[in-house]
This record gives structure tokens, sequence and C-alpha cells, in this order.
């Protein structure tokens, strides 16, 4: 054979890195090619705007008449109270099937540098919830507007309105980064759905129990609160921050997950 | 060319590699050899910058693996079967390693040609067996064409025709002028692969020398006698300064060659029923050296069980 010579040019370090965009290509492929993404992806869809839908159907006579004690705005994106669990599922399995089956070690091979693979599954994250997030929303005010109208009280897609379509891409987008750095701590599926359902659903509603203004203040706070008034134009519960302060909150809290999960992520064996 | 320069892992209180130093040059196979729990898959690991040493250092091609730009295009590793997906086909499981090296996707089909998964390449990996689980990491291994090459284990659950296989796919990519480093606990199986070896046990290394050294100072041979009259003949032996030891029945007489243990048996006039050289095995050498640092021993006789 030609090729079978000792002085054949074996060096390789004149390569240059490749750019940020290969590894997003990357993480882009892993998430697209596992069927369960897409499963997944769907489900949000369905729920987000089905329910949605579904609640402005049965409810909208009501929500017209007087006796009405919730706002049309509150029902019209209904479904994004039930969507940020497929997002919390999209998350963790993008990172903790990877060390579920050690698939992380092929990754960390192929980029050494950590904390690049790190933020290319977030970007990749971010991108595909925003979107899906986005999706749903306006699949849900177009299938729901319509019974709306029907007793009056439609709502114009403008203001509030369209900062909630895609606020609910920027929630759901959040959700799913949020969960995938608890994903990078935990390295546990099981363990880090858990630990961010409960967080959102559970202890989210517990910290109203707390007395005075500590316990409006950790109401205020707490991720899951803080996050989901972007994704509605009127919240169900009026004693939450405003819309953009809470996603800076909501932003803040993801960020210092961020930095435990890149600190941790560098600093382990795979 | 990997080198290590007093490489050390401590997991808790278990040290699993000792400081340790080798080099692995290129141009030739380099057999990794150890029982299970020695070391050699930390020991691989930390090559690959999975695992950070306690002490010491380790490098591939002159530098850390971190350093590497595109890591994939300077070493190839196959470290574990099962390290992906088992929702993935092949192709993507290869596609989304080639992009993050910047490898183009063209040879992502060209290693699933050389390993023989083209037919398979869009089935998902949960469906293979281990053998084409192996096929596979060894062509994500081959993937960026990489001058250094790293196989852990690889033989683990393929059959004869693979085993031949990936035999003769490290002789070649040696061949070709790559650094090769296999590992695996089969003495027999590196006996047909490596040109050299680095035996490791217990987090040490044992030995670090060619196939045929090894041979030559580690397989002990011997010369089996029976005689109607042994204890005279063990007797006659042991005066003439052999070492002699008896094992139901026969002699093991080392010390002396066959030809010198016949003639003084015949110059006293005694008769022999067998005159053999015994060879140990290479496996039997590599047992005797890793004797002490097996660190799960089975026993190996149901007496020593009921006892």
């Amino acid at each position: 054979m030609s090729t079978a010579t000792l002085d054949r040019p074996v060096a390789t370090t004149a390569t240059r890195r490749p750019g940020f965009d290969r590894l997003l290509l990357a993480e882009w492929i892993k998430l697209s090619s596992v069927r369960s993404t897409w499963w997944t992806l769907a489900t949000t869809v369905v729920l987000g705007a089905g329910l949605s839908i579904l609640m402005c159907w049965g409810n909208a006579d009501w929500l017209a008449s007087a006796d009405a004690d919730e706002s049309a705005g509150s029902f019209i994106t209904w479904g994004m109270m039930i969507a940020p669990v497929m997002a919390v599922i999209i998350g963790a399995l993008a990172v903790t099937t990877e060390y579920g089956t050690g698939m992380i070690r092929s990754t960390f091979a192929a980029t050494p540098i950590r904390g690049r693979v790190l933020a290319a599954k977030m970007v990749v994250l971010a991108v595909v919830m925003f979107v899906v997030g986005t999706l749903t929303a306006l699949i849900g005010y177009f299938g729901a507007n319509p019974f709306l109208e029907n007793e009056g009280i439609g709502l114009a897609l403008e203001g509030d309105v369209a900062r909630a379509m895609y606020g609910s891409g920027l929630y759901l987008a959040g959700i799913a980064v949020m969960t995938a750095a608890v994903g990078f701590i935990l390295r546990h599926t099981a363990g880090t759905i858990s630990v961010v359902l409960a967080l959102l659903m559970v202890v989210g509603n517990m910290v109203m129990l707390v007395p005075g203004d500590l316990g409006d203040w950790l109401t205020k706070l707490m991720p899951g609160n803080a996050g989901s008034v972007i994704a509605t134009p009127d919240p169900f519960n009026p004693f939450l921050l405003d819309a953009w302060p809470g996603l800076a909150v909501f932003g803040a809290e993801i960020a210092v997950l961020l930095v435990v999960a890149w600190v941790l992520v560098r600093r382990r064996d795979a | 060319m990997i080198h290590a320069h007093g490489l050390t892992k401590i997991f808790g209180d278990t040290t699993a590699v000792d400081g340790i130093d080798f080099t692995v040059e290129p141009g030739r196979v380099t057999g990794f050899l150890g029982p299970n729990g020695a070391g050699k898959s930390t020991t691989m690991r930390m090559i690959l910058g999975l695992d950070a040493p306690t002490r010491g250092t380790v490098t591939v091609n002159g530098h850390r693996y971190a350093e590497s730009p595109a890591p994939l295009r300077e070493i190839g590793a196959l470290l574990d079967a099962h390290a992906l997906h088992p929702g993935r086909s092949a192709r993507d499981h290869l596609r989304w390693m080639a992009a993050s090296n910047g490898i183009p996707t063209t040879r992502v089909g060209e290693v699933l040609d050389l390993v023989g998964l083209d037919s398979v390449g869009g089935r998902r990996v949960g469906k293979f067996s281990l053998g084409m689980g192996q096929r596979l990491g060894i062509a994500a291994a081959l993937l960026g064409d990489p001058s250094v090459v790293v196989l852990d284990e690889p033989v683990n659950g393929l059959d004869p025709e693979g085993i031949r296989w990936v035999r003769s796919l490290a002789r070649q990519l040696a061949d070709e002028g790559r650094t090769v480093f296999v590992s695996s606990h089969l003495m027999s199986e590196m006996s047909l692969m490596a040109d050299h070896l680095l035996v490791i046990g217990r987090g040490r290394i044992l030995a670090d020398c060619s196939m045929q050294e090894f041979m030559v100072d580690h397989a002990a041979s011997y010369v089996r006698v029976q005689a109607p009259e042994s204890s005279r003949v063990e007797a006659l032996l042991t005066e003439k300064g052999a070492d002699v030891t008896r094992h139901d029945g026969e002699l093991r007489v080392q010390g002396i060659d066959a030809p010198a243990v016949g003639e003084i048996v015949a110059a006293h006039s005694l008769v022999l029923h067998e005159l053999t050289l015994v060879r140990s095995s290479l496996e039997d050498a590599f047992m005797t050296l890793t004797a002490d640092s097996v660190e799960y021993h089975a026993k190996s006789t149901l007496e020593e069980v009921a006892a």
C-alpha cells in the first residue's frame, strides 16, 4: 500500500479550532436526531395551545358576564401554565441522557473546552423553545380568540397580548435553559425533572403561605412566578412582578444556575 | 505519541493510577495490558482529558489534550461502546461528532463503510449488538483521520471475524505511522496484536518492553521429568545444582536443560518415563506478573470454596 510510510505527515496541530457555529450545529444534530425531542415539542404545542383554546371555549360566556372575576387576558394563554412541564422535559433530556448513557464522554472528548459545550447546548435549547413557545401561544390565540369574539370580548393582537406571544417563547426558553443547567449540576434525568417541577409547581405556590412581606416577596421572586408574567397579557395572580422586571429576575436566577453548572462541569471528571 | 509523566489518579482513598511514566511511540501497536481494575481505563480517560490527573501530566503529540483545537483530528478514541444515545442512528451519532470538529460530513459515510456498518447507518444504535456498537465506536475513533488512535478493549463483544479485523486494522494504522494504543485484559489477544507491551497492575507499570523481551523475561520454562525412582533422580539433579520441585509425582526441573538432565540420569543408569521442556504460555507469564495486583480473585476450585 502506497500510504504505508512512516514519514506520513501526521502532525495536525495546525488545524484551526472549529467555530462556535460548528458546535451549535453539533448540538442541533443531537437534539433533532432523537424522537423524544419531537414528541415533547409536539406535546408542548398540543397542550399549550389546546388548553388555551379549550378553556376559552368553555368559559367565554362567563368571562363576558357581569360576575366574571377573571379576565379574558388570563385565559388566552391558559396553556402556558402547563407547557413549561414540556420545556422542563426537553431541557433535562438534552443534558441528562448524555450523562445517563455515557455519551457525555464522547461530547467532552470532541470538545474539551466544556464551557463551549454548555454554551452551545443552551443557545440551541433557547432558540428552539423560543420558536416553539411563540408558535404555541400564537396557535392558542388564533384558536381561542374567535370564542371570545363571539361574546364580544375578543382581544387584538397588539400591546400586552402581542408581548405575551413572544413572551411565551421567552418563558419556555428560560425554563428549558434553567432545567438544562440543573441537569448539568445533578446529571440525573429523574432527579432533574423532579427538582425543577417541584420548584416551579410546588415551592412557587407554597411560599405564598409564608406570612407577611417575606412571603409576598418570596412569591414574587420564585423563578416560575417571576418568569411567567411575561407569557400572559394578564396574570391570574395580580400580586406578581410586572412582565419585564419579572423576566429580569428570572434571567438573573438562570444566570446564577448557569455559573454553578459551568464551574462544576469544568471541575468534575466526566 | 503519548507521553505520561508521574501520572497519578486518586479517587477518595483508592489510588487508581500510581505515578506512572510511559511513552507510546508512533509506528507500532502498543498493548496496554492489565487485569480489570488495574487502572487502564482511568489512564485512557486522563489521556483524553476526561478525568483530571491528581498529579503528573499526560500529553498527546507534546501538548495537553484540551489544548488541541480540533481533538478528533488528532486523537481518535474508542472508550466505551455504550457511550452513545440508544435512540440516535449511527449516522447521526457520527454527524454530530464530525460537525463539532469541523470534519467534512462525507467522512461519515467513509468510516461507516470502513467498519462495515454502511448498510445499518440509519438504524438506531439501541438495536445494535455489542459487536456493532464496537464497530461504531471504532468508526468514531477514525472519523477525524487522527495520528493517534486509542482503543479501550476493542475486541470485547466481537465475533472471531471482527477480532481478526480489529487486529489487521491496528496493524495497518501502525504501519501508516500512527500511534496505536490498545488496551486489553487478555494476554492472548495482545500477543497477536501488539509490538510493544505496557503491563499495568494496581495502578503501577509492571513491564514496559517489546513482546519479544516480555516472553524471554517472564515466560518461565522448566523440564518435566517422570521417573519410576523419582526420589533418586530428584536427589541427583539437586546435587548437580538444579532447582527441583515435585508436583503429583512429576519433577519440575529448572537450572539444567533437558539434554543435561537426560545425560545425568543415564550416567546413573536410571530409567526415565518422560523428559519434556515445558514453556509456560504468555497467559501464564501475565498471570504470574499480575498475580498480586488482581483486584477480584475467584476461588479456583470447589474445595477452596468449601474450606
